[in-house]
């Protein structure tokens, strides 16, 4: 199978591909704004007629912790059920990840996967050396759970702790400044 | 009569109106708008405003007529204007709301607002003339603001204007020389500025820019990928625009250089490997004996690159004879011992030189002989799936040739092996469908899902296969296993724009000649594909925002040609075809309305499908719909721009703002009813068409559909444009062969000669497709003769013969002919013989099918009716009972 990355002109058939393989689909808006946003992330694979047979949807966001950094996500990852033992998700995936360290500099990568979904959990964990982050209590659509897993690239240092100590004290400061304005209206109101 | 001037209070209070409705104080903005009012009931202006806000109260009529009074008094406002703007753009009437926006620009040139809207609405409706003048004017009015200047940039490109275009980059990157080492959105400016140098077809200059901002050389073009692919690319322009020797090589050297970088990032694109061989000559697509060796042994170079496939199946293209011998075993034993399902996909496009065909099926064959003799009670190394994944292959190859029963017999032996595995249900009910058995091929799909319920492909599968065996009903039930609980499936998967499912949906209601039911289909994909057109809006803004050029130019492109996606032609042409049938007919339309007799039943099927089109559309508002829809998706991202903007229209609307977009409205018409009464279908049918022969010249369907809609409408010099077209295209379709004599009938039996120039020009045009002096008769007879061994040339032989008035006992003649020698037919054929004969109202129509049936032993296509019922019984029936009364009438299991 051809693989390449993932371009506007395959944004058609890359949500079709979706659709007929995985239970969460999204309108085209979603995919058409994180293939432009991010281009360089997505990869797809394509038979010989052309026919988008799998692909990952990858975007880059700020860290949950330390919103200063980016990390990079893996939206969707899907190949058709036909197309498997290719080894085609691995290598879309491993893609996807030299292109999020290569053009965005991230911190690591992160997904969600099914606690039911043994064969993808396998492939993350086990050949993509993904480790669980923490378990996600009715994530999906349906009520089921979710790993949320992660690809560390570089480990939490020094720097990164301190930047959260500043990080934390301007915010801390923005916030009091924040709740004092707040009171203070609401004593006005008062004498109002 | 001028509108009257406020006093400066009051003005002052008509700013705070502004305001409030900026910051989204509706109700108090109302309430300043009614003071306002009550001094001056007919200030333009106000009554505008109070409109606008009415709307986003949720009083749309009386907002909007409140908006038109407004303007009524005030023509001279860039408000009013602006306030009706804004009112069309929610109602998506693009070009509308430009108009409007272009009035207010007449009375307020320099208003920011109604600029940056303007440049927005001209970019979605392609009017880039129009849009590099307002860019000039944003720029002009903030000029210390890069996105200004890249705004202005991307219109000169759009418009054609590339010379422009540089420039304006060449003075924008004048100023920005303090970027920081990692700025993605400089690094973005260079490769859109790189990409206009090389569209100007400045190739060199456009390498030398790439190579002094190269990142390893402390350049900021971050994209090492995208950067590379550019040189190389603009490496073969060079070559291929240049005749200087010296150079030449120097850059075939830099350029297998840098393929091979690529190769070494991306074993698998086939596109580098086109590339890495046409540097050293060689077309990958075409391989000539004197370049074999050669290409092959570039190849072979990269057959230990782990894990790439591509390098070792790119030369079972290239290689022939011996060489092909050797490598085909171990290709297809190494995919055999891995158990690859894809791997006759992969193989079918060698299929096309039959030696290698040959080839291949004996290599097979052979395999198939070894494995059998070493499995299990040999114990030999193979694995006891190698030898079930070769009868998997042999199935699919045997069937793709057309040996249905010997593909079955393949697959017998395989499944009696492994009786778990679902990938042999599937090639089982792919088989069946080949052979014209869409009952045995809906079971049998069913039986690897239940093998596999948690597995939506094997799901989808099933249910395209149970609507194409005319089951909706059931196929609901399947694919509601995987789409969202509180609604229908088709409820769902309309909302999620599931084209595979609208097409044979659409398909499968008019088999089934519920035309009202297809066309709802039909126009639901139209729909999608407008949303599809509409969705770009939100991007014109926010790539030039965010610098985000290229992919951006790359999507206005896709944008312009997204209805030449397969999906979108098909229900087109569907759609074509069922408007010309009820134009045809016009007793067609009221004959789909509910009878009185069976009224009661179909008012319970209205009501329920009332229930479901509301269930789909949780009325009113949109945006609430759409709040539930992306939670239940669980799209739980961290919000970052526009995806936050996206999601905010959505989650931050306060129960006062309901948005200016109007509500959706409930379907009137869900059955399609009163849609098939339209009293001009071929107005409607000319609508779907829009713009189509441009977008997909190359497609014969919809010459034929267009053909079919002018003729009707009598513009004969259209019609006659698009036979010439399709002669083109293939100038012996059986298609065209009815299609011309239908022209050359229908105007020449015109009560009088149309007028010049058209008459004459028709005349002349039809004479070059069907020569004056050969009778009607005569060309008949000839195509026949041509094409003897065709059925489906018989049938357009007897269609003519029809349009030339023969006999219907004739006709049915020659129809019977496609049952005798040296006629091929097939089922496929066979079923468009039955059907036409079924509406010419023949009384052999009977006949034939019986004929039929006889013939085709393994298809179910021409059975009666009361087998037909029990054939879908049986599809339907649950697992459990299968096999106890009565097992597949073509499985010898």
């Amino acid at each position: 199978m051809n693989i390449r990355r993932a371009e506007p002109k395959d944004l058609t058939n890359i949500q079709q591909c979706n659709l007929q393989n995985l239970p969460e689909n999204y309108h085209m808006r979603f995919w058409a704004y994180s293939a432009i946003t991010w281009p360089e992330v997505s990869f797809l694979a394509e038979d010989s007629s052309g026919r988008v047979v799998g692909y990952v949807l990858s975007s880059i966001e700020p860290d949950e912790e330390f919103p200063w950094l980016q990390v990079g996500h893996i939206n969707s990852l899907s190949v058709l059920r036909t197309y498997r033992r290719l080894g085609l998700a691995k290598r879309l995936m491993l893609l996807s990840k030299k292109a999020m360290i290569d053009s965005h500099d991230v911190e690591y990568i992160q997904l969600h996967v099914r606690k039911s979904n043994r064969a993808a959990f396998s492939l993350y964990s086990e050949k993509l050396g993904f480790q669980i982050h923490r378990k996600e209590i009715g994530y999906y659509g349906d009520g089921e759970d979710a790993y949320s897993m992660r690809y560390i690239l570089k480990p939490r240092s020094l720097v990164h702790r301190l930047g959260r100590r500043v990080h934390g004290f301007v915010y801390g400061r923005q916030r009091a400044f924040a709740i004092w304005t707040l009171r203070c209206s609401k004593r006005v109101n008062q004498i109002k | 009569m001028p509108p009257p001037t406020l006093a400066q209070k009051d003005k002052k209070l008509f700013a705070d109106l502004l305001t409030q409705y900026e910051n989204k104080q509706l109700s108090k903005g109302r309430k300043t708008a009614d003071q306002i009012l009550k001094k001056y009931p007919d200030h333009g202006e106000t009554m505008c405003m109070k409109g606008l806000i009415l709307v986003h109260l949720g009083l749309r009529d009386e907002g909007i007529n409140l908006v038109k009074e407004g303007m009524r008094k005030d023509l001279s406002s860039h408000i009013c204007w602006h306030v009706w703007a804004l009112i069309q753009k929610s109602e998506r009437k693009y070009e509308d709301a430009l108009k409007s926006y272009v009035q207010a620009l007449k009375f307020d040139k320099d208003n920011f607002n109604i600029l940056r809207d303007t440049a927005v609405l001209q970019t979605q409706t392609r009017q880039f003339e129009g849009l590099v003048e307002t860019r000039h004017n944003l720029l002009r009015l903030r000029p210390f603001n890069r996105h200004h200047w890249v705004g202005l940039a991307v219109a000169y490109q759009l418009n054609g204007n590339l010379a422009e275009a540089k420039q304006i980059l060449e003075y924008l990157e004048g100023f920005l020389r303090n970027v920081g080492s990692y700025d993605v959105e400089f690094s973005e400016l260079l490769m859109y500025h790189i990409r206009i140098l090389e569209d100007m077809g400045n190739f060199q200059l456009a390498l030398d820019m790439l190579d002094s901002n190269d990142r390893d050389k402390g350049g900021s073009i971050l994209d090492r990928t995208t950067g590379t692919e550019m040189k190389v690319r603009l490496l073969a322009k060079l070559k291929e625009s240049h005749v200087d020797d010296e150079k030449k090589a120097a850059w075939t050297e830099q350029a297998d250089v840098t393929w091979r970088w690529l190769l070494s990032q991306n074993a698998d694109c086939y596109e580098y490997y086109k590339g890495l061989l046409a540097n050293e000559g060689i077309d990958l697509a075409n391989v000539t004996d004197e370049n074999r060796e050669r290409a092959l042994g570039i190849l072979r170079t990269f057959f230990n690159v782990k894990p790439a496939t591509a390098p070792r199946r790119l030369a079972l293209d290239v290689t022939t004879g011996q060489d092909f011998i050797e490598l085909i075993k171990p290709y297809l034993t190494n995919a055999l011992s891995k158990g690859i399902p894809s791997l006759f996909a992969d193989l079918k496009p060698l299929y096309r030189d039959l030696t290698k065909r040959q080839v291949i099926e004996d290599t097979v064959e052979e395999l198939r002989t070894t494995y059998a003799s070493s499995s299990p009670p040999a114990g030999n190394s193979v694995e006891p799936t190698t030898y079930l994944w070769t009868l998997y292959l042999l199935a699919q190859h045997h069937s793709f040739l057309g040996r249905h029963k010997q593909a079955l017999e393949i697959l017998d032996i395989a499944i009696a092996h492994t009786p778990t595995l679902p990938e042999l249900y599937m090639v089982r009910a792919r088989v069946l469908k080949r052979a014209g058995d869409p009952y045995g091929a809906a079971k049998a799909m069913d039986t690897a899902r239940l093998l596999d319920g948690q597995d939506r492909f094997v799901n989808t599968k099933t249910g395209k296969y149970l609507l194409r065996a005319g089951m909706p009903d059931k196929a609901d039930a399947i694919f509601s296993l995987f789409t969202k609980k509180d609604t229908t499936a088709a409820a769902d998967l309309e909302e999620m724009q599931a084209l595979h499912y609208l097409v044979e949906q659409g398909d499968s209601y008019r088999q089934a000649g519920k035309l009202n039911l297809a066309l709802k289909k039909y126009y639901v994909i139209q729909k999608v594909f407008d949303s599809f057109r509409e969705d770009q809006y939100e991007f014109h803004q926010y790539s030039v925002r965010k610098t985000i050029l290229n992919v951006y130019t790359e999507m206005l492109k896709w944008e312009d040609n997204v209805r030449s996606h397969p999906s979108f032609i098909h229900a087109a042409v569907a759609t074509v075809q069922i408007w010309v049938a009820l134009y045809d007919d016009s007793t067609l339309g009221p004959s789909l309305q509910p009878s009185d007799a069976a009224s009661e039943t179909s008012k319970k099927a209205l009501n329920k499908a009332k229930k479901a089109a509301h269930k789909g559309q949780p009325e009113a508002d949109g945006a609430n719909s759409k709040k539930g829809e992306s939670t239940r998706r669980s799209v739980t991202f961290a919000l970052s721009s526009l995806r936050s903007r996206l999601l905010s229209a959505v989650t931050a609307t306060q129960s006062e703002d309901r948005g200016l977009e109007p509500p959706r409205r409930r379907d009137e018409d869900p059955e399609g009813l009163k849609l098939v009464l339209d009293k001009d279908p071929l107005e409607c049918a000319d609508k779907y068409l829009a713009g189509l022969t441009e977008l997909v010249p190359r497609s014969l369907d919809v010459c034929f559909a267009t053909y079919d809609v002018a003729v009707r409408r009598k513009k004969y010099l259209q019609a006659v444009k698009m036979l010439i077209r399709a002669r083109l295209l293939d100038p012996e379709h059986p298609d065209l062969h009815v299609r011309i004599a239908h022209l050359r009938n229908t105007v020449s039996s015109l009560p009088e000669p149309l007028p010049a120039p058209i008459g004459p020009v028709l005349a002349e045009s039809i004479t070059s497709l069907l020569p004056e002096q050969v009778s009607l008769e005569l060309f008949n007879s000839q195509y026949l003769q041509k094409h003897s061994s065709s059925p489906m040339a018989v049938l357009a032989h007897a269609k003519v013969a029809q349009i030339s008035k023969a006999p219907q006992e004739e006709v049915e003649t020659i129809l019977f002919t496609v049952l005798k020698q040296p006629v091929e037919l097939d089922h496929k054929a066979a079923f468009s013989v039955l059907s036409y004969l079924k509406d010419m109202k023949s009384s052999r129509a009977e006949e034939f099918r019986i004929a039929c049936n006889d013939r085709f032993e393994l298809s179910t296509l021409f059975k009666s009716a009361e087998e037909i019922a029990t054939l879908q019984r049986w599809v339907a029936e649950q697992e459990e009972s299968q096999g106890d009364d009565r097992e597949s009438p073509e499985t010898d299991v």
